[in-house]
């Protein structure tokens, strides 16, 4: 079921009023910042002398779930890691245009890679906890950003474990190993890891393609309570899970974003040919 | 996250906006960001030194080498490539100077004897080793179950770390008499009068010489190439064997047509590793060669290599005054390294090479 | 894995003979390759054992004679050494090569020339090092016979060996550990010795402990550079000889004096345990982390 594409939290201008201002500030702190968190302007992905994506312009509206949909080698992954700046390090990766978060550029040389990266997280397809324990994976992150220590540190991995669902199940064993744990719980632990260090952006790389059904759930479920307070971008291979889940839908067909709506639109009434074959099913 | 360790806020303040540190830090928080500061530019400076370490000591190296061997290369040139003589000249006679660099009266050094030596032994310990170790290896992964697999493939790796003085030391004292006993005589004996087996005529000494010299390196390089053949047989996918021998193949043919292809460039790194190690081997060969600047008349002559005349030759090279047998053994130890450096390097390549081909990609990549 | 004979197939005859053939070299092979290393060990031991005396742990070498404290604690002292110099430069060698270093990179020309320095080191024979740790360090720098330039000389031979088992070890890391920890925006150098180094440790400990076995069995470089000593091993760096097990082995082996001789079978047995021992705890090392693996799998 889609989520009625009024439901999407918009920011009207507010009025201007230097007594007013302080106030609506306190009570909306996004007031001045652009509507849109994430703005992709004109980018083109390549590795190498091959492109990967092409020229794509995009915006995502702060507190929304963005599904990014499209066959395989779309460069629905390419782009998505783009946001994060996770392909930096790839060998012959290339990039034109720009990405900007709250309106200033996140690939500016003075940027700081690993506040950018802890204001925008990452879920990957397979769950991926760190050789510690499961206590210790939930704060790894909160550790390195000194965000919190000592005692802070078992209120966090409380906080978040519950936060996701994790705790009851785990608050026993808190220093076992994660890798005694389903696949669905390793990933719950991810998302909780990630969002302990409190990010505004949260980016997920078909964080359900490797779980059962019923942990595919868990996780949607989740993903949905986490807005409108965070803006998520999800590749998906899962058309029903797009439209589930997602208010807004990209659809990347060969590199290029064929087109961009709200979810409802581009199920129900895709302006473009493509989009209509790729949704009913009939090319990818 | 300022509002953490104050109590639990509710889920849904938790994340997203507002959720970036504000300004306000205990001092021990702002102490442990100076060092965390400090951490970063450490490593890059402990791995930027790392790595220019060996190459430092590769250029210190080479540059002594050369420098040593200099004065010896400008004298002896090329008849150190190609003769067979190697006499210090008189330590007490008189000094004479050719293109400016002293030597003593008398001294004339050829090479040839130790470079054929050392490529003769080598070639030997190949010829054992590589059919050797690929048999061995496909006893190890096709033959035998594993529990009696694993042992003794752990065997081998072990055999690889035993000192070359210990294995040069039973070679001396109980491989090469037993070899001249039992084996040597027979084999002398029984061997045709015709080209290549002649040499395996003739008086067979008391087990110092070239084919012990060969056996004993052999040794030392079969658990080299034996585990790398092993773990390369490991690695063929089990599909296209399982489809040889659907079509009713031997597993003789399975080998000939699946396995072997797939591996050919891998083992032939692993062999060339193997011939690296045997060219520079010295205190084993020292042992039971037999120690005589000369090329042997047969495969149980006494004879040296490279290697093994610089550890026994060094210590009495100080007693030339002018320096120049001592300028001689770096000349002797700079055709070694060329030698051994290019067949090394070579085999690395190879491997890479292979390993690039016959691997699947890894998702590391 | 046997394939079952058709006796239908033709030419069948040439076809078993074949694979009989096949069989038979392989396990004659196997054969030819276990005999000699069971005679080995038991040769070593049976020269020993007979005339074996505890005290040869305990007293030092007198001449041609005496004990052996001297060269085991020199061995020790030397790998203890090694260690030090090659571990620390050879690990951070590895970790540059895999291109974990913050600021390297696995692909850039820095890297390439380091990974070439490796190459060309570790096919070099070990006597030609021994050769200009002597002529340059023992008689150029005057540092004669001593502990440092045999520690140095030891530390070329193993460093490519450590660099290249560190490098491996952290390649084989999983690539999510990484890219986890790059996504909360830990530091680089913070993620490597948090997550990645700790993920590396049992292979890069294999490492260090195989070389440990290849220096500690080494003898032609250190005959050139520590020199023999019959005293116990001291601090100095450098102008003290320096005892170590091959010396005796190399030295007394064909001695006309039965007590050297035994001397040099008994060096033999301590070395081969002690290098036997390290290879064992590198064995131990990389099968407990297999255990280890393999509960991890999910």
């Amino acid at each position: 079921m889609a989520w009625p594409a009024s439901s999407v939290p918009t920011r009207a201008a507010g009025p201007e009023s230097p007594l007013l201002d302080p106030v609506l500030q306190a009570l909306d702190p996004d007031r001045d910042r652009p509507a849109d968190i994430l703005h992709a302007t004109g980018l083109t992905l390549g590795f190498g002398s091959k492109t990967v994506v092409a020229d794509i312009d995009a915006a995502f509206p702060r507190g929304t779930i963005t599904a990014l949909i499209g066959p395989t080698g779309s460069g629905k992954s390419t782009f998505l890691r783009t946001l994060n700046r996770m392909n930096d390090k790839v060998p012959g990766f290339r990039r034109h245009g720009d990405v900007r978060l709250d309106g200033s550029s996140i690939f500016t040389p003075d940027q700081d890679l690993l506040g950018l990266r802890r204001r925008v997280g990452m879920l990957f397809q397979r769950p991926n906890p760190f050789p510690m324990s499961i206590r210790d994976n939930v704060v790894a992150g909160v550790r390195a950003h000194r965000i919190a220590r000592g005692k802070q540190l078992d209120v966090v991995a409380e906080q978040r474990l519950s936060q996701v669902g994790l705790w009851d199940a785990v608050k026993d064993r808190l220093r076992d190993s994660p890798f005694r744990l389903s696949g669905g719980q390793q990933q719950l632990l991810c998302l909780a890891r990630a969002l302990a260090v409190g990010p505004e952006v949260l980016l997920l790389d078909e964080p359900t393609s490797s779980l059962d059904p019923v942990s595919t759930e868990t996780v949607e479920n989740l993903l949905r309570s986490l807005t409108p307070a965070l803006t998520l971008v999800i590749v998906t291979h899962n058309l029903a899970q797009a439209r589930r889940l997602s208010h807004r839908t990209m659809f990347l067909f060969d590199g290029a974003l064929v087109e961009h709506g709200t979810t409802e639109q581009i199920f129900e009434s895709p302006r473009e040919e493509h989009t209509q074959r790729y949704v009913t099913g009939r090319i990818g | 996250m300022t509002t953490i360790g104050t109590g639990a806020p509710t889920p849904a303040t938790l994340p997203g906006r507002g959720g970036r540190p504000a300004g306000r830090h205990s001092i021990t928080q702002r102490a442990a960001r100076i060092l965390r500061g400090r951490e970063e530019p450490a490593w890059r400076a402990a791995a930027r030194i790392a790595s220019i370490v060996p190459l430092g000591a590769l250029a210190f190296t080479l540059t002594v080498l050369a420098v040593k061997a200099w004065p010896a290369i400008r004298v002896n040139g090329a008849h150190f490539l190609t003769g067979t003589d190697w006499r210090p000249g008189s330590a007490y006679g008189a000094v004479v100077r050719t293109h400016g660099v002293a030597h003593p009266a008398g001294s004339s050094y050829g090479a040839w004897a130790l470079i054929a030596g050392t490529l003769q032994t080598s070639a030997i310990a190949i010829v054992i080793a590589v059919p050797v170790s690929v048999g061995a290896a496909f006893a190890l992964t096709e033959r035998l179950p594993g529990w009696l697999a694993r042992p003794l493939g752990l065997a081998i790796e072990t055999l690889a770390g035993i000192p070359s003085v210990i294995v040069g030391l039973w070679g001396a004292l109980t491989l090469g008499p037993f070899l001249a006993q039992h084996v040597y005589p027979f084999v002398a004996g029984h061997v045709p009068d015709v080209p290549v087996l002649r040499y395996f005529r003739g008086p067979t000494g008391h087990g110092e010489g070239l084919l012990t010299s060969g056996i004993v390196l052999a040794l030392m390089i079969v658990p080299i190439i034996a585990s790398t053949a092993r773990d390369l047989f490991a690695q063929v996918p089990p599909l296209p064997k399982e489809g040889a021998q659907a079509l009713g193949m031997t597993d003789a043919e399975v080998a000939r047509w699946v396995t072997l292809p797939w591996v050919r460039s891998g083992l032939v790194g692993a062999t060339i590793l193997g011939l690296g190690r045997a060219l520079g081997e010295t205190i084993a060969v020292a042992m039971v060669s037999g120690s005589v600047i000369a090329i042997a008349p047969n495969m149980y002559g006494n004879m040296t290599t490279i290697a093994a005349t610089i550890v026994s030759q060094l210590d009495s090279a100080a007693t030339d005054g002018t320096g120049f047998a001592t300028a001689t053994l770096a000349e002797a130890g700079l055709v070694l390294a060329i030698i051994s450096v290019v067949v090394n390097v070579l085999a690395r390549r190879v491997i890479a090479r292979s390993s690039r081909l016959g691997l699947p990609v890894g998702s590391a990549a | 894995m046997t394939t079952p004979t058709d006796p239908v197939l033709p030419a069948t005859r040439g076809r078993r003979a074949r694979q009989w053939a096949f069989r038979a070299w392989a396990l004659v092979a196997l054969f030819i390759v276990v005999a000699p290393a069971v005679w080995l060990v038991a040769g070593v031991v049976a020269r020993a054992v007979p005339h074996w005396r505890w005290s040869v742990l305990t007293t030092t070498t007198a001449g041609t004679g005496g004990g052996l404290e001297n060269a085991v604690l020199g061995s020790l002292v030397l790998m203890a050494g090694v260690l030090v110099v090659a571990g620390s430069v050879g690990v951070m060698s590895g970790i540059h090569l895999a291109g974990m270093a913050p600021g390297s990179r696995p692909h850039g020309r820095v890297t390439a020339v380091a990974r070439l320095a490796i190459d060309v080191l570790s096919g070099f024979p070990s006597i030609v090092l021994g050769y200009v740790g002597y002529v340059a360090l023992v008689v150029g720098l005057h540092w004669q016979y001593s502990l440092l330039p045999a520690v140095l000389v030891l530390s070329v031979m193993v460093v490519p060996y450590i660099a290249r088992s560190t490098e491996t070890a952290l390649r084989q890391v999983p690539a999510g550990y990484r890219e986890g920890a790059d996504a909360l925006g830990m530091p680089g150098g913070y993620a490597l010795r948090r997550i990645l180094l700790r993920a590396a440790l049992p292979g890069i400990t294999t490492g260090l402990l195989v070389a440990l076995a290849i220096a500690g069995g080494e003898t032609a470089p250190l005959i050139y550079t520590a020199g023999w000593s019959t005293g116990l091993p001291s601090a100095a760096l450098v102008h003290h000889q320096i005892g170590y097990l091959t010396y005796p082995i190399w030295e007394f082996w064909n001695y006309p004096l039965a007590s050297a001789r035994t001397l040099s079978y008994d060096a033999a047995l301590v070395l081969m345990v002690l290098v036997l021992l390290l290879l064992v705890a590198a064995r131990f090392v990389v099968a407990r982390t297999q255990r280890h693996a393999e509960g991890r799998r999910t």
